[in-house]
């Protein structure tokens, strides 16, 4: 086990690099240049631009670039061009924004596809499965911002109330249970609609699974043995359908990062995806570079832990 | 899909049997069984002619029904109104007599964009979803095929000295010399590959032995699946001046790992198959065993999944359209459609619901069709229904 | 089962407990009605967050929003866009001229003369002139006081980079000879040229400064002319202006405003390592001199008649970001106080002025709250509370408007149709600042020939584009000013609609349609690509629109959309386009240098479509040094004028804006007697409707206005 954790972490280290390059060089080689120095701003001289590309290094070869970019980065130092602050600071003030969304769309994605998926595989072929079926397709074929806008004109003009932002604008003066609640209700409509794609993908999952371990020889003793339908499905079939499943909440860790550009934009949620969206309009190469690499190190971590999850779960794999 | 493989090596040999059903056959027996998947292959096929039909009324310098044209003083009209006649040029009448679905914020007739945004649609999906799967054909198979044999040193040297060179030439001189540099380095780069002959001191050294060419591509697999795709997409789309080219490559270029994944997968397990085997010693050369013998049996899933692909590029330059990077005009996407109308919910709806919903129901569509695909392709899931 | 129940249960739970949440938030209505402290608060909502609270760093406009009520300048526009005193309580506006003895120039009629006879002279030619109305007598009389200034002797030290990129330092032994100081009434930029009367037209060009200059090292003589234009300029105007402050004004840490935190605003401007963008508005300042605590002494070194506009910008407090203060904040942060700036500050997110409202909290990408300041010298605004929110999509933008959570939107111009005769709003209307126009590149054919450019202006129909692409929400522009201000020149009629005419001045420039209806000349067809920008869909249409129309006469045009970077680095910065649809943001002030000025015409700069017109360029320099209004109003109608003739551009349109407020908002005032009477809010003359702002209230119930009915 030793050796694998080691060579795993050998290769992460080795991807790591290459995406780092890969991320600095996509930015850094695009033509134009970061709005900082837009030099259409009649107020931007030349001389000011120039300065600004002093600061930025951007006068530096491209090297010499990197190099002293993850410098800044690993040292913590490293600042938006846009505003000046520290990138990661920035992107902590975001990723505290956008946890409650990924928490609670990944609670209503698990909790929910695995009843669905099951009661699928259960019946399958059958009226439910079908319509189950269906209805994940259709979540998944949905255009986001199409099916946010909808949702949105929808529980606004029946329900009279606001959904737009993180909480009720001038609520300030509420009760403190009051507000709690007020957040969790503007969490509901960007949660679900982020939720979506995963609750039908995951389902879909949950149900292809459990098909693949009914049709195994062990479900079928245990049904030859007579025992009642709800015990093989719940519990011989399902704990052996569980398996993958758990190595899955490793791959969950990138979620964490990755908050949805277009339903942060809708519901004006100041989340990551909106911040690196609107570093990318304004070529804030630090942000969008730091951005895409801890995304890559969360992808890399995530990879891991379910490898190690995998083998902990699974006695017969050993590495 | 090893038992798709091996049903083929034991047709050959059983002739006692009674003649089986033609695939095609069967394809079609399974299908009539799965009505989603059928459904879904019938909007499918719909759409494609929808697709070709619209390019047709719609293209070329005096198209049947111009999507391009803008009637100013007749804009925001609701679907289904006819054209006001006073105020239009006798050229500007719309060819069907009445607005179809309307028009939008300039007058121009949403039909005859919904007609072309169809067509253009549906190239961005294959065209991205095209240069994804040869990538990943490309990739996953020598991967999967040559997986064990080893880079040298040499070959990684001479890649570099390849690469610097052709960046020096590029600043002198023309790119004839480029090219003709690269066609040089490429024949090198094959000589060294072939040469199996021991060289002794410093040379060998060359020969050193660094990583396979299998841990290299899924090294690059592991790489590309570290970005976020969709952020990636978008910082690319972002950076890159707009044109429906870059957006089609892009997607392509970020979405292959998937089918290499499949077909590094299928070509390790079809590589120890005995029809490969056989072939190999009859001397058949590796180009004419993997494309004659292992694609044909390894591109199933990846095809199941290029549907599913299509579907998902006509989502993601939905998307890019709402964040106004979209393929850009003169060409009309439901995409760039659809966001576009948004602007507009309150006053015409219309400009939303019909690209939404057809969206909606084409890569619902798509999806179907392709998961029933899958169904069929895959005998294993078949018998479980 | 029980996991079979567990399995059922756990998503409904979670749902239930999401679902339930609904009963907690106010509806729309609650939130207005029962909730007075949302009365006490003006919400407002904008596309994009600020970047930096910082009047001197920050150039976006949701920093200056915010900036705007936050900090306060010295003086602002009032209702008539004239200034109106604030931090200041008045100013007086003066010049110092000098000018060197040119011992070798011949005076006519005296021949040549030293410094104690100049002076004598012009105090003779002021007596002899004083009731005379020619312009040199105009000169004369705004004389104060004539002084003659000693010869001097002072050094330079300049360090000159060479081409190969080293640096060697310049000395420079200047022995300059006396010089005459005249003291100025007010600012007269003909004063030498009037002069010149007087003392003989060659006096001041033959002076030849190049002799009292020694340059070390020898090798760098040759650019001895270069450092006597700088050093030893024959004459200088130097405005004065003295700025009186109001005493008594707090920052609202409640330390008290003076001359030094001015002082400190211009020199942190100035200072290289907070990279300002407002540095060109400051550089023509020679000295700023605190006087006294209240009293403000600013010598420019050159006429520059936006002066006095420059200081309504916010000023900065000094106690908070002087070299101490940030030297204790770096060494807090654990920063190298030898680098830190003001740009570093957490000043920029934590911003303290003099403005009417009070910074409280900014959540990026959220809303920025302010404060009401009890102690704003003005006396305190009706509302406690500002809130900024950053809504990036402009449908919920509406939405949230019409929801009640944001009090004013700007309506779209498809929507004021809708919206503005709603009445449960009360709807605003005014020009903006700002025109969108077809420019053309002047250097490449055909657009070298103005009888082209101005067919292809007549043969658009901007009344269409106006009408069906802005739903009517703009006017017709016919030249590069503000259309809300004096300096337009009304009386130049926009170029009619007449494609037919087109085509006729079009044939005499020797393009003539041919077989298949395309322009030709010479056998080459009119063809070119018209560009603009990604991401603006009015850009959009008109590009359409002019294709369109321009196709229509035969020109053959195609279009193109490119990113916005793109097309500035690429295309507009190295000059590489035919046409491109664009607009300007004007200013008020009338300065028209960058955009029009043939100096500016090279890649990188603002006439990237390369206008140069002698008269123009004289104009645009007299408007720049004109401090006297009246006459710059007519050297700008005079601009005007040649600008609409050569139409360097197509003139568009200028915008027309409509923002909605709940009807509830009107403006409260007290009068002595603690009365309390509302008034409806009204725009002033030019359609600022915020002008008032610090009036505003909302009331609980719409008001009925018994005077106005």
């Amino acid at each position: 086990m030793i050796p694998f954790l080691g060579r795993s972490l050998v290769q992460k280290t080795i991807t790591l690099f290459f995406v780092s390059v890969i991320s600095f060089a996509v930015v850094h080689l695009a033509p134009g240049e970061p709005s900082q120095v837009d030099p259409l701003n009649p107020k931007f001289t030349k001389e000011v631009v120039e300065r600004f590309r002093q600061q930025f290094h951007l006068d530096k070869p491209l090297y010499q670039q990197y190099l002293l970019f993850y410098r800044d980065l690993f040292a913590g130092k490293s600042t938006s061009w846009k505003d000046g602050r520290s990138v990661l600071g920035k992107i902590c003030d975001r990723f505290i924004n956008s946890l409650p969304l990924f928490i609670v769309g990944t609670l209503i994605t698990w909790t929910l596809s695995f009843p669905v998926g099951i009661q699928a595989a259960i019946k399958r072929g059958g009226k439910y499965d079908r319509t189950t079926t269906f209805l994940a397709y259709l979540l998944i074929s949905i255009p986001g911002f199409f099916f946010a806008y909808v949702l949105i004109i929808f529980v606004v003009s029946t329900f009279q109330v606001p959904v737009i932002g993180m909480t009720t604008f001038g609520l300030s003066g509420a009760g403190y249970l009051t507000r709690i609640m007020d957040r969790v209700w503007h969490l509901l409509l960007p949660s679900i609609l982020g939720a979506t794609a995963g609750i039908a993908v995951l389902s879909r999952y949950v149900r292809n699974q459990m098909l693949e371990v009914e049709g195994q020889d062990y479900v079928r003793t245990a049904r030859a043995k007579g025992l009642p339908e709800e015990q093989v499905h719940y519990k011989h079939a399902l704990r052996n359908a569980l398996l993958p499943f758990v190595t899955m909440f490793g791959l969950v860790l990138p979620g964490l990062i990755g908050g949805s550009v277009i339903i942060e934009s809708i519901f004006s949620w100041p989340g990551i995806g909106r911040m690196a969206y609107e570093a990318i309009l304004a070529r804030d190469y630090p942000v969008i570079i730091t951005v895409n690499f801890i995304s890559a190190i969360l992808v890399l971590v995530g990879t891991f832990l379910s490898d190690l999850l995998y083998m902990v779960v699974d006695p017969r794999i050993k590495i | 899909m090893q038992d798709s493989a091996s049903e083929h090596t034991m047709s050959g040999e059983t002739f006692e049997l009674p003649p089986q059903q033609t695939r095609l056959e069967e394809f079609w027996v399974q299908l009539r069984k799965n009505r989603l998947a059928l459904a879904g292959m019938v909007i499918f096929g719909f759409f494609l002619v929808v697709a070709v039909v619209g390019m047709l009324l719609t293209s070329g310098t005096s198209p049947f029904l111009d999507p391009s044209l803008v009637r100013l003083q007749e804009k925001l009209r609701p679907p289904l109104s006819g054209p006001n006649l006073e105020s239009l040029l006798p050229e500007e009448v719309p060819p069907l007599g009445v607005y179809l679905l309307g028009t939008d914020e300039l007058g121009r007739d949403v039909f005859a964009r919904m007609l072309q945004g169809a067509w253009v649609s549906l190239t961005v999906g294959f065209v991205a979803v095209g240069i994804a799967v040869v990538i990943g054909v490309f990739l996953g198979g020598l991967s999967g095929y040559y997986g064990q044999n080893p880079i040298r040193l040499g070959q990684v040297l001479l890649l570099f000295l390849a690469i610097w060179m052709v960046v020096g030439w590029s600043r002198l001189s023309s790119l004839y010399l480029v090219i003709l540099g690269v066609v040089v380095m490429i024949v090198l780069m094959a000589m060294l590959l072939q040469g199996r002959e021991r060289s002794r001191g410093l040379l060998s050294l060359l020969n050193a032995q660094l990583l396979s060419v299998d841990a290299l591509i899924t090294g690059l697999i592991d790489i590309m699946l570290c970005f976020p795709s969709f952020f990636l997409i978008l910082t690319v789309v972002a950076l890159l001046p707009a044109s429906i080219y870059n957006i089609m490559i892009i997607i392509g270029l970020t979405s292959w790992m998937g089918a290499a994944r499949f077909v590094r997968a299928e070509f390790l397990s079809l590589r120890e198959q005995d029809f490969v085997t056989a072939a190999r010693a009859l001397g058949v050369s590796d180009w004419r065993v993997i494309f004659r013998h292992m694609v044909p049996n390894a591109i199933a899933p990846v095809l199941v999944s290029a549907t599913i692909g299509i579907a998902g590029a006509i989502l993601t330059e939905a998307g890019l359209s709402f964040l106004g990077f979209g393929v850009p005009p003169p060409h009309a996407t439901w995409g760039n459609i659809l966001s576009d109308g948004k602007n507009y919910l309150f006053d015409a709806p219309w400009l939303t619901i019909i690209p939404g919903l057809a969206i909606l129901v084409v890569v619902l569509s798509f999806n179907l069709f392709g998961e029933g695909l899958r169904d069929i392709l895959n005998p294993k899931l078949r018998e479980r229904h | 089962m029980t996991t079979r129940r567990l399995l059922i249960a756990l998503p409904i739970i979670v749902l239930l407990f999401l679902l339930q949440s609904y009963f907690w938030v106010p509806t729309y209505e609650e939130q207005t009605r029962g909730n007075p402290q949302r009365l006490v608060e003006y919400v407002a909502a904008s596309i994009g967050d600020a970047q930096l609270l910082n009047p001197t760093l920050s150039a976006d406009s949701a920093s200056s929003d915010i900036n705007g009520l936050v900090f306060e300048g010295l003086l602002d526009y009032d209702e008539n866009l004239n200034f109106r005193p604030r931090l200041a309580t008045s100013w007086e506006i003066y010049e110092e001229a000098y000018f060197y003895v040119n011992e070798e120039a011949a005076v006519p009629g005296v021949g040549k003369v030293d410094a104690r006879v100049l002076v004598r002279l012009i105090n003779q030619a002021r007596e002899e002139h004083a009731a005379r109305e020619d312009p040199l007598s105009r000169s004369l009389s705004n004389i104060e006081a004539v002084e003659s200034l000693p010869p001097r002797q002072f050094q330079r030290q300049i360090s000159e980079a060479s081409s190969e990129g080293n640096k060697t330092e310049v000395r420079l032994r200047i022995s300059a000879p006396a010089r005459i100081k005249l003291t100025l009434y007010g600012v007269d930029q003909d004063l030498f040229n009037n002069l010149a009367q007087l003392l003989g037209p060659g006096y001041f060009p033959s002076f030849r400064a190049e002799q009292y200059i020694v340059v070390e090292p020898a090798e760098l003589e040759v650019k001895k002319k270069e450092y006597a234009q700088s050093y030893l300029p024959a004459t200088e105007h130097n405005p004065v202006i003295i700025f009186n402050l109001r005493p008594g004004v707090k920052f609202q840490d409640g330390h008290v405003f003076n001359a030094h935190d001015v002082k400190f605003t211009y020199d942190s401007i100035m200072d290289p390592a907070n990279v300002s963008p407002r540095l060109p508005d400051y550089e023509p300042i020679k000295s700023v001199e605190v006087l006294d605590p209240l009293t403000l002494r600013i010598v420019y070194k050159r006429l520059y008649s936006p002066a006095l506009g420059t200081w309504m910008m916010g000023i900065l407090p000094e106690h908070l970001l002087n070299g101490k203060a940030l030297g204790e904040e770096a060494r807090r942060r654990g920063l190298d106080p030898e680098k830190m700036s003001i740009r570093q500050s957490s000043f920029n997110r934590n911003p303290i002025g003099c403005g009417p409202f009070a910074f409280r909290e900014w959540k990026s990408d959220q809303y920025i709250l302010l404060d009401r300041f009890n102690d704003y010298w003005d006396g305190p605004a009706n509302y406690l509370k500002y809130g900024y929110r950053i809504v990036p999509d402009v449908l919920t933008q509406e939405m949230e408007f019409y929801a009640g959570t944001v009090d004013s939107y700007g309506v779209q111009p498809h929507q004021v149709q809708r919206l503005k005769d709603d009445p449960r709003y009360q709807s605003f209307s005014g020009l903006s600042f700002g025109y969108t126009y077809i420019g053309y590149n002047l250097r490449r054919e055909p657009f070298d020939d103005v009888r082209v450019r101005e067919a292809l202006g007549m043969a658009v129909d901007v009344d269409k584009i106006i009408r069906y692409v802005l739903y009517g929400q703009g006017e017709r522009i016919t030249g590069p000013f503000p259309k809300q201000t004096d300096f337009y020149e009304h009386a130049i009629q926009p170029l009619p609609c007449d494609p037919e005419g087109a085509l006729r001045l079009l044939a005499e420039a020797g393009w003539k349609r041919n077989k298949q209806g395309w322009l030709e000349k010479n056998g080459k067809r009119l063809e070119f690509t018209l560009i603009t920008n990604q991401g603006n869909n009015i850009r959009k249409a008109i590009l359409s629109i002019v294709q369109d129309s321009w196709r229509k006469i035969g020109v053959d045009v195609r279009t193109d959309l490119l990113e916005w970077a793109v097309f500035i680095q690429e295309r507009v910065n190295k000059l590489d386009f035919d046409a491109l649809v664009l607009g300007w943001a004007m200013g008020i002030e009338p300065d028209l240098y960058q955009i029009w000025h043939s100096s500016q015409i090279g890649p990188y700069q603002l006439n990237f479509v390369g206008f140069k017109n002698r008269e123009a360029d004289e104009l645009i320099i007299k408007i720049r040094q004109e401090y006297n209004r009246e006459q710059q109003v007519a050297y700008c109608h005079r601009l005007h004028q040649i600008i609409a003739e050569e139409q360097p551009y197509t003139f568009l349109y200028v915008g027309k804006w409509t923002a909605l407020l709940d009807k509830r908002i009107v403006i409260m005032e007290r009068d002595k007697d603690g009365q309390v009477h509302y008034e409806k809010i009204k725009p002033t003359k030019t359609g600022n409707y915020t002008f008032y702002f610090n009036k505003w209230i909302k009331l609980p119930e719409m008001p009925t206005f018994a005077a106005e009915g």
